[in-house]
């Protein structure tokens, strides 16, 4: 690596550096990219442009576009436009690297409006990054032109290209204090876009959020930070959040839809065998509904040093409270008396719960999901299992939303603490993490910025907005 | 043509080739750079005295004032381009962007650049071609450098001139083809078969199917040449498919003179179905011992995506006994996934004919999977593996001497 001059140097000092330089093929090459990195005075780069291009009486692609990127990156406007001027009579077409660098360059700029024509070029020979609608969305919405902003983010949704948070935020920041309902619909439309790709903002898009709705004139919206209680009420309006049940269309569906990708997929035989899965429909049939369905061998591992069928015991005799029918999924080699499964436990345990036990091949995790939907909506199961791999059959993302939802409802995980004496276990949510409305209320649950956040975990924190 | 000419004009603009010539850079060069590089030269000289002043923006004038001619020349050309030749352009400023793209690309490539359903796989795609390109143009380089030096060695045989005799007439290739071709037909009629699964088409992406057809000629190769070779059968093989496809390529009019059976029918409708073993990663039995009176299937598949369970539910659904090697029981594994190639199992399987040796034949599992054969009960070994791992992660070494004192004594206890 080479450290980059600081003043502009004359072509015998640009010819002396390169032969002292390992590889002098790439000198120009190494020398740009130590410049950008450095963030050198453009004059430098000017002069060594200047020794190639008398020295070769051309300068190559790669080094102008090296170059380009060190005016963006220092927002020199006018040389943004000269080098465009160049490459445009130069080249018939230029590539994406350099469209997104005049982009980003021109929308920074008081020329922003020529990044909207590039963005039309890039258009005709390929489609533009979602960092290229950024820019231009940014761009147009800094300058007030609301409308416009949004016809480029519908134009980009509709290209199936999925919009940055900072795009999002952008919008809310921009759209401070003005006024509109055309304007609010949009807005509104944002917070159902997370609402339905469940996603969730973090600590400094909720706060443009909730500025946004304080400063809607004459709204009189009111927005508080909170934790919703575990019953799903929110301490500030006392409002009931809305419960993860689906509706019956998406139930059906989504079992419709396990029962496709997840067990048979495209092949019954990976997962299990059509007489084995028919032997547990019928098993199903006969005696559901059941009230919790029980992964048996992931329960049984909880403790390591206890023996997994007292594991399992414990976990049955905590959950068997209130006449709840249990359901236990196991495979058959639990029913061979050996050191973990004792004969005269299995057959105790047998007595509290039915048991179902598929062959020691087959997948049990694709069991549990089908007996939990087929008893019904109040039917919960319990596995510590976040079932990702099971989400990822499933070939469409709505789909794939559903069964999140279904999941944070109905889902009892093992309280953290297993080390103590006795199972416990977390209640599943009884309410849904989504940002959601009645009207006059919004929640939306956020998250903090370096919060390390796992898809399965659903953030604690929530914004409540209310117009008073 | 005309683009042709447009991309001889835009390699001679680039900088890149005035000072390869110069620095003897080992691409073919053009005819036409050489005396470029000569005049550049000259020009450079010109324009070094040290008396002149640093005009800042005096490239922008230089690149401005090749254009006039050019646009003349590059006028007609501006009418509208079609898909294809877009492409070609937008490959061609890639290129020139310093991005992994060939320089070369066909009509047939660049149709299946356009389909590529993602930016992602585009960009792989491209890569792939560029590495082609490149082990071509070396492949060919050394081809030339050892012609050469073949040469001089000629000359300098030429001038001692001398003609050396022997008694065996040079004929080493195909007297030992001959022996091969032998043995190969002796095991048509007594060899113990083995099966090879062409049912994976449809689970394979079309460059799954050419590295499995390659791996495969690898095999049939290294069992051609063992000394007790196999009877090789494709089974499920159907003929127009893919699989043939490839294989007429590679083997091209040898296809037909190939000492395999080919068949379209099932192997279960071949051979009696207690016979029939499926080896496959996923099977829960391990396979002991090297049985000769068994019909083995290897399941003609790449899968880079790793689809756990797809040649075990085909042995599942035909109901036939499955078996995976003995990898956990020999080898401790690192890393990698357990399902080995076409023909290291091909290795593997031959070598165990021979010598019923697990050890031998387990060489032939690339050493970067494992870390060393098994002298030890496996779970005892696998914690100084756990030890070697939070080393190499770079854990700090207190921690890891407390975890391996306490296992220890634990050990201890318990015995």
């Amino acid at each position: 690596n080479i450290q980059p001059p600081e003043k502009p140097l004359q072509a015998e000092e640009w010819n002396r550096l390169r032969e002292s330089f390992l590889s002098p093929r790439i000198f120009e090459e190494v020398m740009f990219n130590s410049m950008v990195r450095c963030n050198s005075p453009i004059d430098v780069a000017k002069s060594l442009l200047t020794h190639v291009a008398k020295s070769n009486g051309d300068i190559a692609y790669n080094l102008l576009v090296k170059y380009l990127a060190l005016c963006v990156q220092q927002g020199q406007t006018s040389e943004i436009c000269d080098v465009y001027d160049i490459m445009k009579t130069r080249f018939k077409i230029l590539e994406s690297g350099a469209y997104s660098l005049f982009i980003r360059g021109l929308s920074n700029s008081d020329q922003w409006r020529m990044a909207l024509t590039l963005l039309e070029e890039v258009k005709k020979i390929m489609i533009p990054s979602r960092t290229n609608y950024e820019s231009c969305i940014k761009a147009a919405s800094r300058h007030q032109e609301m409308n416009l902003a949004f016809d480029l983010y519908h134009e980009m949704l509709a290209k199936d290209l999925v919009p940055t948070l900072d795009v999002l935020q952008a919008f809310f920041d921009f759209s401070r204090g003005m006024k509109g309902a055309e304007l609010q619909k949009e807005l509104f439309g944002i917070l159902l876009y997370l609402r339905e790709n469940q996603i969730y903002p973090h600590r400094t898009f909720m706060r443009s959020i909730k500025l946004w709705f304080e400063s809607i004139p004459g709204g009189n919206w009111r927005g508080h930070l909170t934790n919703i209680k575990d019953s799903g009420q929110c301490p500030v309006c006392n409002h009931q959040l809305e419960d993860s049940d689906l509706t019956e269309e998406e139930y059906n569906n989504l079992r419709e839809r396990i029962i496709r990708d997840v067990i048979h997929g495209t092949d019954t035989f990976r997962k299990t065998s059509p007489q084995e899965f028919e032997a547990f429909q019928t098993f199903v049939e006969n005696r559901f509904p059941f009230d919790i369905v029980i992964d048996g061998l992931n329960v049984s591992h909880i403790k390591p040093r206890k023996m997994q069928c007292e594991n399992l015991f414990d976990a049955i005799n905590c959950l068997a409270k209130d006449n709840a029918r249990l359901l236990v999924l196991g495979r058959k080699h639990m029913l061979i008396n050996s050191s973990n499964w004792q004969r005269d436990i299995m057959k105790e345990m047998q007595n509290k719960a039915d048991f179902f036990f598929a062959e020691n091949i087959s997948e049990d995790d694709a069991f549990l999901l089908y007996a939990t939907l087929r008893s019904g909506k109040h039917c919960k199961f319990v596995t510590r299992d976040f079932l990702r791999d099971h989400k990822a059959c499933l070939s469409d993302s709505l789909t794939r939303h559903l069964f999140r939802k279904w999941q944070r409802g109905h889902q009892i995980a093992f309280s953290p603490s297993v080390e103590g004496k006795h199972i416990k276990f977390l209640p599943a949510f009884c309410y849904d993490c989504v940002v959601q409305t009645t009207g006059d209320t919004w929640h939306i649950p956020y998250k903090e910025i370096f919060e390390k956040k796992y898809s399965y975990e659903v953030p604690r924190k929530w914004l409540c907005i209310q117009q008073k | 043509m005309q683009s042709a000419n447009v991309l001889l004009k835009k390699i001679v603009r680039s900088s890149v080739l005035p000072f390869a010539g110069q620095h003897g850079m080992k691409k073919d060069l053009l005819p036409l750079s050489r005396t470029l590089s000569l005049s550049l030269g000259l020009k450079q000289d010109n324009s070094c005295s040290p008396s002149e002043k640093l005009d800042l923006d005096a490239w922008k004038k230089v690149m401005k004032s090749g254009l006039q001619e050019e646009v003349s020349k590059t006028a007609p050309e501006h009418k509208e381009l079609s898909a294809l030749a877009a492409a070609r352009e937008l490959l061609e400023m890639w290129r020139l962007a310093g991005r992994l793209v060939p320089e070369n690309i066909s009509e047939e490539q660049l149709k299946t650049f356009m389909e590529c359903p993602s930016k992602s796989a585009k960009k792989k795609y491209l890569k792939y071609l560029h590495l082609k390109e490149i082990h071509k143009k070396n492949d060919k380089r050394k081809m030339d450098e050892k012609r050469e030096r073949r040469l001089e060695a000629q000359e300098q045989a030429s001038k001692t001139d001398e003609t050396k005799r022997n008694s065996f007439v040079c004929l080493w290739t195909s007297g030992m083809d001959k022996t091969y071709s032998w043995r190969v037909a002796q095991s048509m009629v007594f060899g113990q078969p083995l099966v090879f699964d062409m049912s994976y088409e449809k689970d394979m992406s079309i460059r799954e199917v050419a590295n499995t057809v390659r791996q495969i000629v690898l095999s049939e190769g290294c069992n051609r040449r063992s000394m007790d070779p196999f009877h090789i059968h494709f089974c499920n093989f159907k003929d127009d498919s893919l699989y043939h496809k490839e294989f007429l390529k590679h083997y091209r009019e040898a296809w037909g003179k190939l000492l395999i059976t080919v068949t379209d029918q099932c192997y279960t409708d071949v051979f009696p179905k207690d016979k029939l073993i499926y080896l496959t990663a996923d099977s829960p039995k391990v396979m002991k011992t090297f049985d000769h009176d068994k019909i083995y299937i290897i399941g003609s598949m790449v899968d880079r995506s790793i689809k756990t369970g797809v040649s075990l539910a085909r042995a599942k659904r035909l109901g036939l006994e499955t078996a995976a090697l003995p990898l956990e029981k020999y080898l401790l594994w690192s890393s990698g996934a357990k399902n080995l190639t076409l023909d290291q199992m091909m290795h593997i399987l031959l070598t165990l004919k021979d010598t019923g040796d697990w050890k031998k034949a387990l060489e032939f599992v690339p050493k970067r999977k494992y870390c060393s054969f098994v002298s030890k009960p496996v779970d005892e070994l696998k914690k100084t593996l756990n030890l070697i791992n939070t080393l190499k992660l770079g854990k700090r070494q207190e921690e890891v001497r407390k975890l391996f004192a306490k296992n220890y004594s634990k050990k201890l206890r318990q015995k």
